[in-house]
């Protein structure tokens, strides 16, 4: 805003009616209901009487919640495990994708076709390569004589198969990102690196690495706020199953609110995710100075 | 983006016409919603093999009637989760499909059905049409918000003939023997039972029938009617503890877990002859017929579930669903009641039972003895007939007799249970907390 | 108005991966890069896979895959599965999501460009106010707020109407097509505005013949992103709508599951047609589908 000080014209600035419509239909549909999942957390709501308020019941009940404990360290190792298994695979490949070599443009087309499709496509795709009996993992098993192809049957088994559909779906974005990170790295420094007697290995680590940080960042907070919301595919592949092993906070927000109908509580679970979730990234916001670089996309 | 060249005046054109068009199609959709036209009865149906049977009788009542039905098929295994959904929003159905008990009782409690007590009474033709026990398992507090729409759907322990007859062995009578099944049949390298763990109300169903060998019928009315501490009943701990005995000894090979019997994985399974046995409602039958004609004709046949030594309850003892019903909603007046009536009469015809009949469905009107002997496989429509007469007790699956906060919890533990995660001591104490 | 000019380097600031920027070289590595080729090599073997899956597993018969499993090729390639779902409701759902579609990017794109201009030109603390609530409506997850906002669709009487699908999925795509019209429009030079001025341009005019023209990368990206985010939306349509009249293609497929059950390729014969238009799009439209996604993967 700071050139439109120096002088303005007469015409041609639109008044605050513009910005209207855009706030007020935010604010229905999304600002809103935020204070009313504040509101409905602290009411007994089954979602076709009136709510009543019950006060801090579903709060103290959440604090004391197992399944509610469960969920929340699901969904943090959820993140921490996309992060840590995601990053090298996708930096790796991004930093590829962004160099000269031949048939590298059809292999990242190609890697990039699982970002087209719907997560429910995916997951459906994925539930039927896990069929114990029918899929690819009967195959599996049988190639290399196991007992058992019930991966999505075993509590981690169902959480790695997350894991990894989650990886699968959303490694070519970040891909992507790295790309577009590698891309900006000036050749200059490569070029100082070589003079320097630097191989392959030690350019990575010194050159393009920490070239990369911004990049990082900017993927880190997407996945991390990624995984905290995954929802989509729990719900096809596991429904949160076997047990409890896969119910992430999201997909416990949905079991008890639409499946058991007690939305009161589910309001708190909701509310909690939103707490959670926007912890999270403004503390690595905090952290890593990434606000100041949003405005620019600088890294992306 | 090659060209940058692109003629502003056209994007602007582009643009305005986008609004136009978002313009009207926003007010086009907002006028073309179902349940927003008067004149219409809104039906919703669980859509499976038996939808066909809906369809051409709306048909048909659409034919002779001014107030037209528009049935509308759900499928998938959330039928339950989206019909509650529905009945919280003023687009509620007008009729819809239901298992009684507890998957009405909060639209009960909320006034929200309308009572069709007096609408039966009335009319012996339409009231006495039903087996009153079956018509009875619908209701609650005496009253009756659903009329039976369905065939009986008794929980039966399916086998394959062929492969019983090369282990030379027959369906067991007890407990015991259904173990040494189990080893038999882990010997020949053929899945005992198949379950499908996936969809954790078929593992329910054993335990259902576990817990009515082992106690009788009373200990889960009694946490039906709201006495949760039934749950701590020995019987029950007795029961879990089969359960998990039954995993262990490999009666349901080591990948029920994850298959899933919505997408028929379950059944594909069995009637390929990798499985020996498959404990399932009565409409399995059907989806053989219709999915493996071979497998259901040559090698498909059915057993009562096995007494156990020394439980109480009676062997003859059914559970599964009596059936299904159609409920009204209480928002349906004047006319449209009048024709939402004439719409569930048309389910006690004998025209109806026969197309249930040539279903293989038994349906679940006083007549239908008489038209046994039209199904297309005589002798398993007897079998179901006579199960069903001579029952004692016929208890309604538990997901469906208890509301839905219970019943959520519930599933969730007893996955647990079969998953290994819960022993039977948890399991119980688990119930208990509910 | 020479737009040509001034456009280049905006084009390339708003496109991430875009070619590179004037001036600089294209990164190279010296030499080959065996380990992130080998890598790449497995990775294309793990996408490779299961995508020749699906596409196989639709052209055979339903009794062919049971039999054979997902890895074998066909015997003879079969297009019944796709008769099959093309001849069913799969039509209905497809018109459907193009309805949700248009309208939300339409309704997206109208909002955000009037407010952004608002917000970038009106000279008053609310505007920014505006936009601060903007960037924090980035953090709100969808999920989240579903219970709320199934109340207030009920309440709206729009429950199973396909309105009750576009206009939370419009408000949940705001947050970030703002932010990215806000950014490129920043970017137009105050001297074109004074030129606008001087020929007395009113406001609507102002848009219309400047900011419109000249935010054109911005407005495909977030209107590419808007149109992505409502045609792969999953759990407003789960929640918020039921009967077949207003099933969306995500719903659909889900749906599916239930009715054609152990019919596998016809199921995947559904996710493979789920996908085409996309894919179709992208082959046209390579770059602004990018940066759509990028911003996808923003939200």
């Amino acid at each position: 805003m700071k050139r439109e000080t120096i002088r303005s014209p007469r015409a041609g600035r639109p008044g605050i009616a513009w910005a209207l419509p855009a706030v007020l239909f935010f604010f229905l549909f999304a600002a809103a209901p935020m204070g009313i999942v504040g509101y409905l957390s602290f009411t007994d709501w089954d979602g076709l009487s009136d709510p009543s308020w019950t006060g801090l019941d579903n709060w103290s009940r959440l604090w004391n919640d197992d399944g509610m404990r469960n969920a929340i360290w699901l969904s943090l190792l959820l993140t921490a495990l996309s992060w840590l298994t995601q990053t090298p695979v996708v930096l790796l490949l991004g930093v590829w994708a962004a160099g000269r070599q031949r048939n590298r443009a059809v292999l990242s087309a190609i890697f990039f076709l699982p970002l087209l499709a719907s997560s429910v496509a995916l997951a459906l795709l994925w539930r039927t390569i896990f069929d114990p009996n029918l899929g690819l993992a009967a195959d599996i098993a049988d190639w290399f004589d196991l007992d058992n192809a019930d991966l999505l049957g075993s509590s981690t088994g169902a959480f790695a198969a997350i894991l990894f559909v989650s990886g699968w779906q959303f490694a070519p974005f970040h891909m992507l990102i790295y790309q577009g990170g590698a891309r900006q790295i000036p050749q200059s420094l490569y070029d100082a690196a070589s003079i320097d007697g630097a191989g392959t290995v030690r350019q990575f680590f010194h050159v393009t690495l920490p070239q990369l940080r911004n990049t990082i960042v900017t993927s880190t907070v997407l996945m991390v706020v990624g995984a905290l919301t995954y929802f989509d595919v729990v719900l096809i592949l596991t429904r949160g199953g076997p047990g409890d092993a896969t119910a992430i906070v999201p997909y416990l927000m949905y079991e008890t609110g639409f499946r058991a109908f007690d939305l009161g509580y589910a309001s708190a679970v909701a509310a909690a995710l939103v707490i959670v979730a926007t912890g999270t990234s403004l503390l690595l916001v905090r952290l890593t100075g990434f606000n100041r670089m949003r405005s620019t996309r600088e890294g992306m | 983006m090659r060209s940058p060249n692109l003629r502003p005046r056209l994007r602007v054109l582009a643009v305005s016409a986008a609004c136009a068009v978002a313009a009207t199609t926003l007010a086009a959709c907002g006028s073309d919603g179902p349940g927003g036209s008067s004149d219409r009865l809104e039906v919703w149906v669980y859509q499976d093999g038996s939808t066909t049977i809906q369809e051409d009788f709306v048909e048909r009542f659409n034919e002779t009637s001014d107030i037209q039905v528009n049935l509308t098929q759900i499928p998938g295994e959330n039928y339950q989760d989206r019909m509650r959904t529905a009945m919280g929003s003023p687009n509620a159905p007008d009729i819809f499909f239901n298992w009684g008990g507890g998957s009405i009782a909060d639209f009960v409690e909320e006034d929200m059905l309308i009572d069709l007590t007096d609408t039966l009474a009335d009319d012996p033709e339409f009231g006495d049409a039903f087996i009153p026990s079956i018509l009875d398992a619908g209701a609650i507090d005496g009253r009756h918000y659903g009329v039976p729409m369905r065939g009986v759907q008794p929980v039966i322990l399916f086998y394959n003939q062929t492969l019983f007859d090369e282990a030379g062995v027959e369906p067991p009578a007890s407990l015991d023997d259904l173990f040494s099944l189990v080893d038999t049949f882990v010997e020949r390298d053929i899945t005992p039972a198949v379950l499908a763990g996936a969809d954790p109300w078929t593992e329910l169903m054993w335990l259902e029938y576990l817990l009515d060998r082992q106690g009788g019928a009373e200990i889960f009315d009694r946490i039906r009617n709201g006495d949760s501490s039934a749950w701590g009943e020995p019987a029950v701990l007795a029961a879990a503890q089969n359960a998990v005995d039954l995993v262990e000894a490999g009666a349901f090979g080591n990948n029920f877990r994850s298959v899933s019997y919505t997408t028929d994985g379950a059944s594909t399974f069995f009637a390929q002859g990798e499985a020996a046995m498959h404990l399932m409602g009565s409409w399995e039958f059907a989806n053989q017929l219709s999915n493996q004609p071979e497998f259901a004709e040559s090698d498909l046949a059915w057993a009562t579930f096995p007494a156990i030594e020394g439980g109480t309850g009676d062997p003859a003892a059914l559970v599964g669903n009596p059936t299904n019903y159609w409920s009204v909603n209480a928002n349906v007046e004047g006319e449209k009641l009048d024709a939402a009536v004439e719409f569930l009469k048309l389910h006690a015809s004998e025209d109806y039972a026969s197309a249930l009949i040539a279903n293989g469905d038994i349906p679940t009107t006083a007549n239908a003895e008489s038209l046994l002997d039209e199904a297309p496989t005589p002798e398993y429509a007897r079998f179901q007939y006579e199960m069903v007469r001579n029952a004692p007790s016929f208890t309604l699956s538990w997901d469906q007799a208890l509301p839905a906060d219970q019943s959520t919890p519930m599933i969730d533990n007893i996955e647990k249970l079969f998953s290994g995660q819960l022993s039977a001591e948890q399991f119980v104490e688990a119930m208990l907390n509910l | 108005m020479s737009t040509e000019t001034d456009l280049r380097p905006e084009l390339a600031r708003d496109t991430p991966p875009a070619p590179p920027v004037r001036g600089r070289r294209p990164f190279r590595l010296p030499k080959a890069n065996y380990p992130a080729g080998i890598g790449a090599f497995v990775w294309l073997v793990i996408v490779i896979v299961p995508l020749y899956i699906l596409v196989a597993s639709t052209l055979q018969s339903r009794q062919e895959y049971l039999d054979n499993g997902p890895l074998s090729l066909p015997d003879s390639i079969s297009f019944d599965s796709y008769r099959q779902v093309l001849e069913g409701d799969f039509p209905r759902y497809l018109l459907n999501t193009l309805i949700v579609t248009a309208s939300c990017t339409a309704l997206v794109l109208t909002l955000a460009v009037t407010v952004s201009y608002s917000i970038v030109r009106t000279r008053s603390r609310l505007s920014q106010r505006a936009f601060q609530l903007f960037l924090l409506g980035l953090a709100i997850p969808s999920q989240a707020v579903i219970i709320p906002i199934y109340l207030i669709i009920t309440e709206l009487s729009l429950y199973d109407t396909l309105l009750a699908i576009i206009l939370p999925t419009a408000a949940f795509s705001l947050p970030v097509s703002v932010l990215i019209l806000v950014g490129t429009m920043r970017d137009i030079s105050e001297e074109l505005y004074e030129s606008m001025a001087l020929d007395g341009a009113r406001s609507v005019r102002v848009l219309f013949q400047l900011v419109i023209p000249m935010s054109r990368a911005g407005i495909s990206t977030a209107g590419v992103f808007s149109a992505l985010s409502a045609w792969n939306g999953f759990l407003f349509p789960l929640i918020l709508t039921q009967s077949r009249e207003t099933r969306v293609l995500t719903l659909g497929l889900y749906d599916f599951v239930g009715e054609f059950r152990v019919d596998i390729p016809a199921l995947l014969a559904a996710v493979v047609l789920s996908i085409v238009p996309i894919f179709t799009a992208y082959l046209f439209a390579r770059r602004q589908l990018i940066n759509g996604l990028m911003g996808v993967g923003g939200k």
